[in-house]
């Protein structure tokens, strides 16, 4: 057994065994398994307060767990805090870079802390700037960057060392789309270079860029696979129904074999082949239906026939969700 | 590890020039205590009012220097709330390396602030041999430390920057009034000059006075010696309080402390 692990060691970037954490009363994570690949590009996926940030930042060494263990590159993230704190990169939840400097200032000072010396610091800040496409208002105090620019502000703040795994904590929150897009080109970037990247989220679509996915909801791990795996689940596409009576379609529906997820609060089925279904439904139904919409499953899907919540903030551009993101 | 130390000093020193209109701002109090209550009691006491702004000078100076020291500190109130020292917190950084950091950069703030009132002497009738001047800025520059050091491990302490007020009246205050930097030591109430003994401030006033006027109420090697020990326990002691923050579980969250 010991063997084995040390064996798969080398290949894997996380590897976490029964963890779980406590807030006093607060039980944020429940035993939580878990296993990613070196060069992966992994997502944490779950709504506001289902354990994200806490599993994020236990991994990332910030907060210590209450039983069980992880490692992070082959290095226990308690006992050898040290290494791997001088192996990772970070982007948190809220915004990590001093405003009332320069990115370029920021950057040069990251390097001193991880201790590059002067000059290598100043160097290794120009070569993010250029490869991030900084130039413009890399000289300029971080608050009169764009949203945009000061992400990738940050996302330069982790790389400075060169890290081989990155963690990433809503790190694109607040963006809109076309900046979220180039956020995530260079993070696929990183991952075929061969880092390894760890990011949480709520939104879907960004999930989606990930290689594999983990659904967590208050505290558990529900379901982990590759993005389209996890949408094959449900097999065909979903029918949402909304009625003059739910609770009377409900029944009926029931009564003549369909299964609806009884964990949803609207009337939602699984089939797979809604196409020929849904015009009986239709005809058959015992109550008027008001709507009825047929979509290939999505991440949101999967995610409520697992728990019966939906996923928060499904619209991830112009949404303003008033935490975290602030930059005064 | 003295790169860690070097960088806290240049982002406190780059952030502390983006706010330069301080230094001049901090020019007042000391000049009003200087010109205003120099003169006002200089003409009532015995020495008259020349000869009390020549005393007290070194006393206005060690004031600028310890409340410079102490509005450097209370940056760090407010860096718990920043970002950024998340950001330094996860680097492997050694937290003694912040501690040193920012009491150097303490230091040098206040050192400079004090360099700036040091033109207003021949004003305050005070004139100096090119050794004594030496002296003095020696002398500054132990006390600027000694001042440093003890802000830093006050504010360490605290979560919110609202108690600055309440430390300020309650530790600098009268660590200030009681080291003779306004009136003569040799004349105070024994129990003063008791309490003085246990006053940093008192002894590294009176080694820039004795810089200045020639004349000491500690002999000047025990006022190094106190004031060195006294910037290594304290330092010691700030050192102890971000060490406690060594395993932050509050760090994840949108606030963190340095100490549990
Ligand atoms: N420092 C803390 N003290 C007490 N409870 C906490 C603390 N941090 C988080 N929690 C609780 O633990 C649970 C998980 O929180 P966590 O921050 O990990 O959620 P999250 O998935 O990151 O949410 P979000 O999407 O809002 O960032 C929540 O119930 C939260 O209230
Ligand atoms: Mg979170």
């Amino acid at each position: 057994m010991a063997n084995d692990n040390s064996l798969t060691d080398d290949l894997l970037a996380v590897h976490v065994n029964g963890l779980t954490k406590n807030y006093g009363q607060t039980q944020a994570l429940k035993g939580i398994d878990l296993s990613i690949k070196k060069g992966e590009l992994f997502a944490l996926l779950g709504p506001n307060g289902a354990g994200k940030t806490t599993l994020f930042s236990i991994l990332a060494t910030l907060r210590s767990p209450s039983a069980g263990f992880a490692t992070v590159l082959g290095k226990d993230v308690v006992k050898d805090r040290d290494a791997v704190r001088q192996s990772m990169g970070i982007v948190f939840q809220e915004p990590a870079i001093e405003k009332r400097l320069t990115g370029r200032d920021n950057l040069e000072l990251m390097g001193l802390f991880y201790g590059l010396s002067i000059s290598k610091s100043k160097v290794r800040a120009t070569e993010l700037i250029t490869s991030l496409g900084l130039e413009e208002g890399a000289d300029r105090p971080a608050e009169r960057l764009s949203g945009g620019q000061r992400r990738k502000l940050e996302l330069a703040r982790a790389l400075v060392t060169d890290p081989g795994i990155l963690f990433l904590d809503e790190a694109t929150l607040g963006l809109d789309v076309d900046a979220r897009r180039a956020f995530w080109g260079h993070i696929k970037g990183l991952t075929e270079s061969g880092r390894t990247v760890f990011f949480t989220t709520h939104y879907m679509e960004e999930a989606e860029v990930a290689d594999r996915i983990a659904l967590i909801d208050a505290g558990n791990i529900v379901a982990l696979d590759t993005p389209r795996a996890l949408k094959s689940r449900l097999g065909g596409g979903v029918i949402r129904l909304s009625t003059e009576d739910d609770v009377k379609a409900k029944a009926w529906l029931i009564e003549h074999g369909y299964t609806t997820e009884s964990h949803s609060k609207e009337l939602m089925l699984i089939h797979p082949d809604p196409a020929s279904v849904v015009p009986e439904l239709m005809r058959n139904l015992n109550v008027k239906v008001q709507r009825v919409e047929v979509h290939e499953p999505s991440l949101e899907d999967v995610f409520i026939t697992l728990t019966g919540r939906k996923l928060a903030g499904e619209t991830p551009a112009g949404e303003g969700r008033g935490k975290g993101g602030k930059w005064s | 590890m003295i790169r860690g130390i070097y960088a806290i000093v240049i982002l406190d020193l780059k952030r502390a020039w983006l706010d330069r209109a301080r230094l001049v701002a901090g020019l007042a109090q000391p000049l009003l205590y200087l010109f205003v209550l120099g003169a006002g009691l200089g003409a009532s006491s015995q020495q008259g009012a020349v000869e009390y702004k020549k005393y007290i000078f070194p006393g206005v100076l060690g004031l600028s220097l310890l409340f410079s020291a102490a509005f450097a500190a209370i940056v760090i109130v407010f860096d718990r709330q920043i970002g950024f020292f998340k950001a330094v917190l996860v680097s492997p950084l050694p937290r003694y390396a912040i501690a040193y950091g920012k009491i150097t950069s303490g230091a040098i703030q206040a050192f400079v602030q004090g360099v700036i009132v040091l033109p207003f002497a021949p004003l305050a009738g005070i004139s100096m041999s090119f050794g004594s001047l030496i002296q003095l800025i020696l002398s500054m520059f132990i006390a600027s430390l000694t001042f440093s050091a003890l802000g830093v491990a006050v504010a360490s302490r605290f979560k919110s920057a609202t108690v600055f007020p309440i430390v300020s009246n309650a530790i600098l205050m009268p660590m200030f009034f009681l080291s003779g930097a306004l009136y003569p030591l040799k004349n105070a109430p024994h129990w003063m000059q008791v309490a003085t003994h246990f006053d940093p401030v008192a002894y590294a006033v009176d080694l820039m006075r004795g810089s200045i006027l020639g004349v000491f109420y500690f002999p000047p090697a025990l006022s190094i010696t106190v004031l060195v020990l006294f910037v290594s326990t304290v330092s010691w002691s700030a050192v102890s309080v971000f060490k406690r923050g060594e395993d932050d579980s509050s760090l994840g969250a949108t606030q963190f402390n340095w100490r549990r």
